[in-house]
Formats: structure tokens, C-alpha cells, sequence
């Protein structure tokens, strides 16, 4: 079976870890395995090593790939902000003048090494250009046809493509997370904010009122021109953002929906009928009735799929 | 608005200084504006990201434009890097801006805490709640990270003593 270091950043596994779980359900079932990076730390994240200190943050990115490449295998990651800031760092490392010697100096006082064998991809990516579209649709046994879907791709996956391993054809018109939800029968419906900025990280932490305004504007987007039965992302800050905040919304009379919320892989579980109070447990908007909805013998297309 | 005052020395000085940082693209600037158009920064509401503040720094006002929070609300989502037609990588610049602003001190309130956790368990996020997150959901209590791996923090609190950012007083 492929290996793939997993890469799980600090949300997925401290805030949403069914998300981390759905992971390790449907990757072994695809024919992938994970391996676990021990002791893998923050990316770090933008609004830490990297606003203060360019090599430092170079450093800890690079101790997190060579914990891939001290096991020989790529990274994956589920979280957009960890694949953005560990594909620049790579980019930096493999391809600015001097960077790679000048950082190595710095890893030596932690007896590290970074040679630049192991590639960064994202979870979505993994899914998408080496499982492919069709080895899922052949694994799923709950049917999500008739259900509407609007995707939320988030920005670190997208931009800027020059970096990246693997990536969009178009960024500003993603077309990857629309198929893998198509795979599992979906329906995918169009909105006009679809490429919108859910206003989580350094914005949020800035200004949460700025943040807030953006993502209404987006929700608004979602609701009145697509009123979707669900949002799915393949970013975990989308997902808690986009999840915790409609409850916000909802207590300032600022909405009155409610869209549930899942990331892609715990979708993808659900669909091939793994248990949904492990893979999609942990949310602040109720996910029960469409999980009821999916896990229905009705939607079953095939018995046994794992 | 009084007119600027073109200071070529201090001109100089504010371009080295963001170079240095890690903003060498700024020099190819045209102030075409691509980049604020697609900023959601900018859209929200923070007005000196992108053009206007690789404007004010080829202005010679870094000092200025030092309590500027517009920096500390950039997503680093590098729309802007994908649209530059010079390649000027706008977050590259936006970010040596917030280095520069880091060193005096001049940073979010924000900043402090993920620094801080940062240092003392290798996660820029924690919560109280993990364990009982993860057995919920019948993962180990214990995550295969640095959160409660010694030698792990060791190594990233090794890092980051080395560094220049142990000078600021942030963790
Ligand atoms: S898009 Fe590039 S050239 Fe145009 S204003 Fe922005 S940084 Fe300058
Ligand atoms: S990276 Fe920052 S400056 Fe560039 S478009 Fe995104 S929010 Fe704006």
C-alpha cells in the first residue's frame, strides 16, 4: 500500500478530530496508508514564526517535512493553512539561493537536516490526482444523489499556484473538490462567492467583526442563490469558522438557517458507511438530520464496500 | 493632506529594510492595483494592504504607517501573488512590513498568546478539551504530535531560543 505521511497540523487534532478519524477510515479503504509523523509540531502557522522571523519559520516547516523524509514518504495535510505555509517554505528552501545552507545551520543545534526529498501535498489533492475520482465513486455505498452541495475549497489550497505540488488548473475557478463531491453523487450547485475569503485566521483574530461581515456576505451568497443541503471544505479552518460562526449568526439574529457543515473526508466516510460518532461527531451546527438523511438504506447502492 | 515630503535617503533606507526582510519583489511594483482588487483584506476593510502599502514603504513612511494594523488582518491567502503581473509577491512584502513592525513592537495583541503556546507545547492552537475530543471519537487521548512529546518541544523551544525572536520578549 502507498504511504503517505500525515501531516495534522494542531486544529484537526486537538478541535475536530473526527475529521482526523475519517481520515484514518477512508485512506486504508483507498488503498493508502497514512503514517504518523511523531512529534510533528505547528506549520507554524502565518500568525506566529513566520510575521517575525523568516528562517525561524523556515526551520520549523522544514523539521516537519524531514519528518517525512526521514520515513521516505510524501506529506499530506488536511488543513489549507498548513499546506500553504509548508509548500512556500519548501518552494523557499528548494529554490532561493543559499536558504537550504543557511537553515541547515540553524536545524544542526537540533542534529536535523533538510534535504528537500519528501513533497507537500494536500489531503484533497491526494484524493483527487492519485486515488481519482473514479476509484472513489466505485467505494461509495450510500448514494448522495439528490443532495445539494455548495463547496468552500478555502484560499491556502488555491493560491499561489507557482508553489505547489499538485493544484488547480484555473485557481480562481477550482474545479477539484466540485468532482470529488460529484463522485460521491452529489450534486454540486454554483454560487457567486464561491472563491470569497471565510474570514478565519489572522482576520478573525485581528478584527472578528470584519471577519464576521465578510462570511455573512458569503453565506448570504450560499443561501439565497444556491440554499444548499449542505457546505463541504477540504480546509479545517473553513470548516470550524464556517460551522461555529452560523451558531454566532444565529444567537444575533443575523441569520435564520442553518447549513450543516462537513469536511470533505468526513462526507466520504459517511458515504462508504463508516460510523458517523466517529467520523462526524464534533460540530456546533447540527449535523444529525442529513447524517440520518445519507445513512439511510434507501441511498444504498452496494452492501459492503471497506 | 499636506504633500510628501520625497526623502530619497529615507526612501532607500525603507525599501532595504523591507528587502531584507523577505519583500525583495517590491522594487518591481507598478501600483497597477491588481492586487487590492482581489484582496479580502482589502474588501473587509483594512486599507493598507497590498498597493497602498507597498506605496506608502516606496513612499519612504515606514515609521508612518508603524501602528497600521492592516498588516496583522492579512490571510496570507496570496491572491494577490497569483495576480501580480511583476511578481512582486505583495504578501512576501506585506509580511517583511509586519517583521519590521514586530521588531519595534508594534504587533496585534493577537500575536502574543499563539507565541507563546507555540514555545511551550509546539502548537500555535491547543485546547483543553483534546483528550476528550479524541476518545469521543475512540482515537488515542494522545495525539502522535509535539503536544505531549518532550523531546518534540525540546527541539522547537531549541529553535526558537536561537532565534532573533527571542530578543521581543514573546515567549
Ligand atoms: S499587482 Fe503587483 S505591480 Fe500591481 S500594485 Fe500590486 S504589487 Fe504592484
Ligand atoms: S495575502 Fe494578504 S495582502 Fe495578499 S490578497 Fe491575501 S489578504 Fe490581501
Amino acid at each position: 500500500m502507498h504511504k503517505y505521511g500525515l501531516y495534522l497540523g494542531c486544529n484537526i487534532p486537538f478541535k475536530a478530530p473526527d475529521i482526523e478519524q475519517s481520515m484514518r477510515k477512508v485512506f486504508p479503504a483507498l488503498g493508502i496508508e497514512p503514517v504518523d509523523l511523531q512529534g510533528a509540531t505547528c506549520c507554524p502557522a502565518w500568525g506566529t514564526a513566520p510575521s517575525f522571523d523568516l528562517d525561524t519559520w523556515l526551520a520549523i516547516s522544514s523539521r516537519n517535512i524531514i519528518l517525512g523524509e526521514d520515513k521516505g514518504v510524501d506529506v499530506m495535510t488536511g488543513c489549507n493553512s498548513c499546506f500553504g505555509v509548508l509548500s512556500e517554505a519548501k518552494h523557499m528552501m528548494d529554490h532561493k539561493p543559499g536558504k537550504k545552507d543557511t537553515v541547515n545551520k540553524r536545524l544542526a543545534s537540533i542534529g536535523r537536516t533538510y534535504t528537500g526529498t519528501s513533497k507537500v501535498y494536500h489531503v484533497a489533492h491526494v484524493l483527487h490526482d492519485i486515488i481519482g475520482t473514479e476509484a472513489i465513486a466505485s467505494h461509495v455505498k450510500y448514494s448522495l444523489k439528490g443532495l445539494k452541495i455548495a463547496v468552500q475549497p478555502g484560499c491556502h489550497i488555491l493560491w499561489p499556484t507557482d508553489v505547489m505540488e499538485v493544484k488547480e488548473e484555473n485557481p480562481f475557478f477550482p474545479t477539484q473538490l466540485v468532482e470529488l463531491c460529484q463522485a460521491l453523487g452529489a450534486e454540486v450547485v454554483d454560487y457567486s462567492r464561491l472563491s470569497d475569503c471565510c474570514g478565519m485566521g489572522a482576520m478573525r483574530s485581528t478584527d472578528q467583526e470584519k471577519s464576521f461581515e465578510l462570511l455573512k456576505r458569503k453565506f448570504d451568497s450560499i443561501k439565497e442563490e444556491a440554499d444548499p443541503d449542505m457546505i463541504v471544505t477540504t480546509c479545517s479552518s473553513c470548516y470550524l469558522q464556517m460551522d461555529g460562526a452560523q451558531k454566532t449568526f444565529r444567537e444575533r439574529g443575523l441569520i435564520d438557517y442553518e447549513i450543516p457543515v462537513f469536511y470533505y473526508t468526513q462526507l466520504l466516510a459517511l458515504a462508504m458507511g463508516f460510523d458517523p460518532k466517529e467520523v462526524a461527531a464534533i460540530s456546533k451546527t447540527s449535523r444529525d438530520a442529513i447524517i440520518a438523511e445519507i445513512c439511510n438504506d434507501n441511498r444504498k447502492v452496494q452492501e459492503e464496500v471497506q | 493632506m499636506p504633500a510628501i515630503k520625497i526623502d530619497q535617503d529615507k526612501i532607500k533606507e525603507a525599501v532595504q529594510t523591507i528587502v531584507d526582510l523577505g519583500g525583495d519583489g517590491i522594487r518591481n511594483c507598478v501600483q497597477c492595483g491588481a492586487c487590492s482588487a482581489v484582496c479580502p483584506g482589502v474588501k473587509a476593510g483594512f486599507p493598507v494592504l497590498c498597493r497602498l502599502l507597498i506605496r506608502k514603504i516606496l513612499n519612504g513612511q515606514l515609521e508612518e504607517t508603524i501602528e497600521e494594523v492592516s498588516t496583522w488582518g492579512c490571510q496570507s491567502c496570496n491572491r494577490c501573488t497569483e495576480v501580480c503581473p511583476q511578481g512582486v509577491r505583495p504578501q512576501e512584502v506585506v509580511f517583511a512590513y509586519r517583521r519590521y513592525q514586530a521588531g519595534e513592537l508594534a504587533m496585534s495583541a493577537s500575536a502574543f498568546g499563539p507565541q507563546m503556546s507555540l514555545y511551550e507545547t509546539g502548537h500555535a492552537v491547543t485546547t483543553d478539551a483534546t483528550a476528550a475530543n479524541r476518545e469521543k471519537v475512540g482515537l488515542n487521548p494522545v495525539p502522535p504530535t509535539a503536544l505531549q512529546n518532550k523531546a518534540a518541544q525540546k527541539e522547537i523551544q531549541t529553535l526558537l531560543d536561537e532565534s532573533p525572536m527571542a530578543d521581543l520578549g514573546i515567549f
